[in-house]
């Protein structure tokens, strides 16, 4: 009986480890933390009474400011790397070759070093005095310069400097669903190169430009280390309260609620997104 | 009578892709109005010269006028001139009617205004006028042709160009669209420039073919002019199946080479002899015997294969002829010499 | 043609000055951890390797690595199984879910990590499970396992299953249509998989951080130690770490190599 099933159904028993996997650790998890944003605040009890007071709390406390920062700072983050990505992707598929091949190497080989490695880096990069750049241009050039560093500017180029591949290698792929006589025809009827970025270009590469964009978004609504080592004290990002709330203020409930209302946001952006796109076709490439 | 200025005049036009010629030095006159088509094998360079006339490409060398204005240099969007694509190269993102609509709306014609001029462009290509909110993607093969067709006319173009549009398409609805392409073309009076390797797809529609090869024009006429008078043995192999008989100079004497025959009257090194004007038995004035090797019914005609001293020939009879000759079976074949075209090389 | 030109050097030059922006930091730490001061100021007065010789000696940069390994290596595991065997539902058949199992499956990708990190500590401490490097290493697995089930299933639709259909009619059962047709066409797409998974664990800090409790990883310590206490054998163990995974990548390269004719000559032999 098993194996007839086994034979008519293969895939879903192939799914299935996986399924009950993400079930196990994902899914479950995010009801846990469901159920205790309902929780009275600082409670660890899972039994007492449900309600949405820390939901409201979290409007009326100021935690509306954090959220609003990593809003912020996904935001302009999606857009600036964005505006980099295209005209790179466009270049390293225009000019495809072993030079494009070794440009694209080079791109994503830091995205296996770790964070934490590259932010520390841009930040001894950025030092105000003694740091590489300052230093090296007062050393060299007697010219003192001042820093950046600890201010919001600093977190959102660290945003930008980790999360750029993430928009680019999407955005590749994007780049190529563009046949190159969809853009001569569009020349040929009378487009402009502004149009013909408008009218063809960035619907053909929509689903790219899409997965880029909401990886982008939904990796930075989360970031937390840009903020703390490069911007210092100048931002609190919904990452950093949410912790704060965890471990400090001891008020689980609260932190989940918290949590809650990233995911939602995070929801309400993937789930339509994802709809859209057929990663099949785009994976198959 | 004053003539007005051709629709495209080239002169010297050359394109060059490093190393390669594609386009060599070609100089011509498409008339205002005729259905001009340049025939080639692939390689020739046929549809590098089409995407310098559409603009898709600068020349490296050489001039082009649309109707005495130079647009030599003048990039493919301002010039009044469209092209329906070997690959259609339709927006799939885009419906029917934005398609169609699509050179209106970079003019900036009014969205009313695009609707009224989309919906005449269907019924001009008979398509129904409720594909307007169609996918392009939901269209068949033939309906897609019509679209493109319809969105380069969208454009009121002067000049249309077609780089062989009709190649990826069954044989049957290939008939019927280059029927249709012919009337569309007396009804709408434009400058139609085709490109196509069919010289048979040339013949049905074309006011005049120029013949390519190697990046050059090697004979410019008349549909008729190219079926009768071909120039050489290359332009003579691009109809199809033709017999060519290699004439040498016996004694100051004519000879066909290969069947051991006088050519009385040669006036050029080959001959060629289309299998229509060759057949079975003694009716023609020379004669000559063949072992068959080869019988093939093609509904309305029978081709036989033959083999002739050392030469392979083709023969071709009409249905109506009640010729029956097997394979291996010898027997006596005839032509006219006043069929056959001579050309020198 | 010189605006083409103009054109060329203009694109060379962006490409070039991203570059550049992108690999600056990772000069930066590598410049800094040539000091011996305590306070960075560079250009260095002294350039020594004092602080490489302190990591050395430091017994816990030894321990910080063989925690980051210890994870790594169980991700890897957890994930090229899991991967493996969810490509097959990915990619390879189809069936009445399949559609939905796809975008459900790439959820896990498409979320703010650290929120994740901080879900599943919550949750973990919840039923009673004190954070350590094994709930790091599920954290790892429920945001790699996804990753690794797309680069194998990328490899799998590249596959011709009429193979396998040839395989049975000539004879094999299910077991060796597996072992002879499938697993050899997937190999390369299970290698890079588990490529993926080691350096994504090995470097990941958002959810390490919420996640591994006292057992620190490499990058948790990097971060906390940039913060507060810094020296230049921060800069000289964010170096050595990275090394580090590069000389396993790498062993793992020379590892395939050598062992791919091995398994030609095992397949030929039965």
């Amino acid at each position: 009986m098993g194996r007839r099933v086994m034979r008519r159904n293969p895939g879903l028993w192939y799914a299935m480890p996986l399924i009950l996997f993400m079930l196990m650790c994902f899914v479950a998890p995010l009801f846990i933390v469901g159920w205790y944003s309902l929780m009275p605040a600082r409670t660890f009890d899972l039994t007492a009474d449900v309600g949405l007071h820390n939901y409201r709390a979290a409007f009326t406390d100021g935690y509306g400011r954090p959220l609003m920062w990593s809003l912020i700072g996904a935001a302009l983050t999606t857009v600036i790397t964005a505006l980099l990505a295209w005209p790179t992707a466009k270049i390293l598929h225009h000019h495809s070759g072993r030079w494009a091949s070794l440009v694209v190497a080079l791109i994503a080989l830091p995205v296996f070093i770790s964070e934490s490695v590259r932010l520390f880096g841009l930040s001894v990069f950025l030092m105000p005095g003694g740091g590489i750049l300052a230093g090296t241009l007062n050393a060299v050039f007697d010219v003192q310069i001042g820093s950046f560093l600890n201010t919001r500017l600093a977190a959102l180029v660290g945003m930008i400097y980790i999360h750029f591949p993430f928009m680019l290698f999407p955005l590749l792929l994007g780049v190529a669903m563009i046949p190159t006589d969809r853009v001569e025809a569009a020349r040929d009827l009378g487009a402009g190169r502004w149009a013909v970025l408008r009218e063809v270009e960035l619907p053909l590469a929509a689903p790219g430009l899409l997965i880029g964009g909401l990886l982008t978004f939904v990796l930075c609504l989360g970031a937390n280390a840009e903020a703390a080592i490069l911007g210092g004290r100048a931002v609190t990002v919904i990452t950093a309260a949410i912790e704060q709330r965890f471990n400090y203020a001891q008020d689980w409930p609260m932190g989940a609620a918290l949590t809650v209302l990233v995911i939602a946001a995070t929801a309400v952006l993937v789930f339509p997104a994802l709809r859209r796109i057929d990663l099949n076709r785009i994976i198959q490439r | 009578m004053t003539h007005p200025p051709p629709a495209l005049t080239l002169t010297g036009l050359t394109k060059r892709f490093g190393t390669l010629t594609a386009v060599d030095r070609v100089s011509i006159d498409i008339r205002e109005g005729e259905f001009f088509t340049i025939v080639g094998p692939s390689g020739s360079g046929k549809s590098s010269l089409v995407r310098l006339l559409a603009g898709l490409e600068t020349p490296t060398e050489g001039s082009l006028l649309l109707r005495g204005r130079d647009i030599t240099l003048t990039p493919a969007n301002r010039r009044p001139t469209a092209m329906v694509f070997q690959s259609l190269a339709l927006f799939d993102h885009r419906s029917v009617g934005q398609n169609i609509e699509f050179a209106m709306k970079m003019k900036g014609v009014k969205p009313g205004l695009r609707r009224d001029r989309a919906m005449d462009l269907l019924r001009l290509v008979r398509l129904p006028e409720d594909y307007y909110d169609r996918s392009v993607t939901q269209c068949s093969g033939g309906e897609r042709q019509r679209v493109a067709l319809a969105r380069a006319l969208g454009s009121d173009p002067e000049i249309l160009f077609f780089d062989e549009p009709l190649s990826a398409i069954d044989y049957r609805l290939r008939k019927t669209l280059e029927v249709e392409l012919k009337e569309l073309h007396q009804r709408t009076g434009k400058t139609f420039v085709y490109i196509t390797h069919s010289l048979e797809e040339a013949m049905v529609m074309s006011d005049r073919i120029a013949i390519m090869r190697a990046g050059q024009f090697v004979q410019i006429g008349t549909p008729d002019e190219i079926y009768r008078r071909p120039v050489n043995r290359f332009v003579a192999g691009f109809m199809g199946e033709v017999n060519i008989l290699a004439v040498s100079q016996t004694d100051g004497a004519p000879m066909f080479a290969d069947l051991g025959l006088p050519a009385h009257g040669a006036q050029g090194a080959y001959a060629v002899l289309r299998p229509e004007s060759l057949s079975p038995g003694n009716g023609r004035a020379v004669s000559f015997d063949a072992e068959v090797t080869l019988k093939l019914m093609l509904g309305s005609r029978t081709q036989y294969h033959m083999r002739a001293v050392g030469k392979s020939l083709i023969a071709e009879v009409g249905a109506a002829t009640h010729t029956d000759l097997s394979i291996g079976q010898n027997a006596r074949f005839s032509f006219d010499p006043a069929d056959i075209a001579w050309v020198d090389g | 043609m010189s605006g083409g030109r103009h054109m060329l050097w203009l694109k060379v030059l962006w490409v070039g000055t991203l570059l550049a922006a992108l690999y600056m930091p990772i000069l930066s730490v590598l410049l800094a951890s040539l000091a011996n001061t305590r306070y960075m100021r560079f250009p260095h007065r002294v350039w020594s390797l004092d602080a490489y010789r302190a990591a050395a000696a430091d017994y816990s940069t030894v321990t910080l690595h063989m925690i980051s390994l210890q994870i790594a290596l169980f991700v890897v595991l957890i994930s090229v199984v899991l991967g493996t065997v969810g490509a097959m539902a990915y990619a390879r058949y189809d069936w009445r879910g399949r559609s939905l199992f796809q975008k459900l499956l790439v959820l896990p990708i498409f979320f703010p990590q650290p929120v994740l990190g901080l879900a599943l500590l919550l949750s973990f401490t919840a039923v009673g499970i004190a954070p350590s490097w094994q709930t790091a290493v599920v954290a790892h697995a429920v945001w790699i396992v996804p990753i690794v089930t797309l680069v194998i299933s990328i490899r799998l639709f590249g596959y011709d299953v009429a193979q396998e259909e040839a395989a049975v009619d000539l004879g094999a059962s299910r077991w060796q249509v597996a072992r002879e047709v499938t697993l050899p066409a997937l190999w390369p797409g299970i290698f890079s998989g588990a490529l993926f998974a080691f350096l994504l664990s090995w470097s990941n800090l958002p959810l390490s951080i919420y996640t591994s409790g006292a057992d620190t990883p490499l990058p948790v310590w990097l971060f906390s130690r940039t913060a507060t206490n810094y020296s230049p054998l921060v800069p000289a163990v964010a170096v050595v770490g990275t090394i580090v995974s590069g000389l396993i990548v790498l062993a793992l390269v020379v590892v395939r190599r050598i062992l791919s004719p091995g398994m030609a000559t095992d397949t030929r032999r039965n």
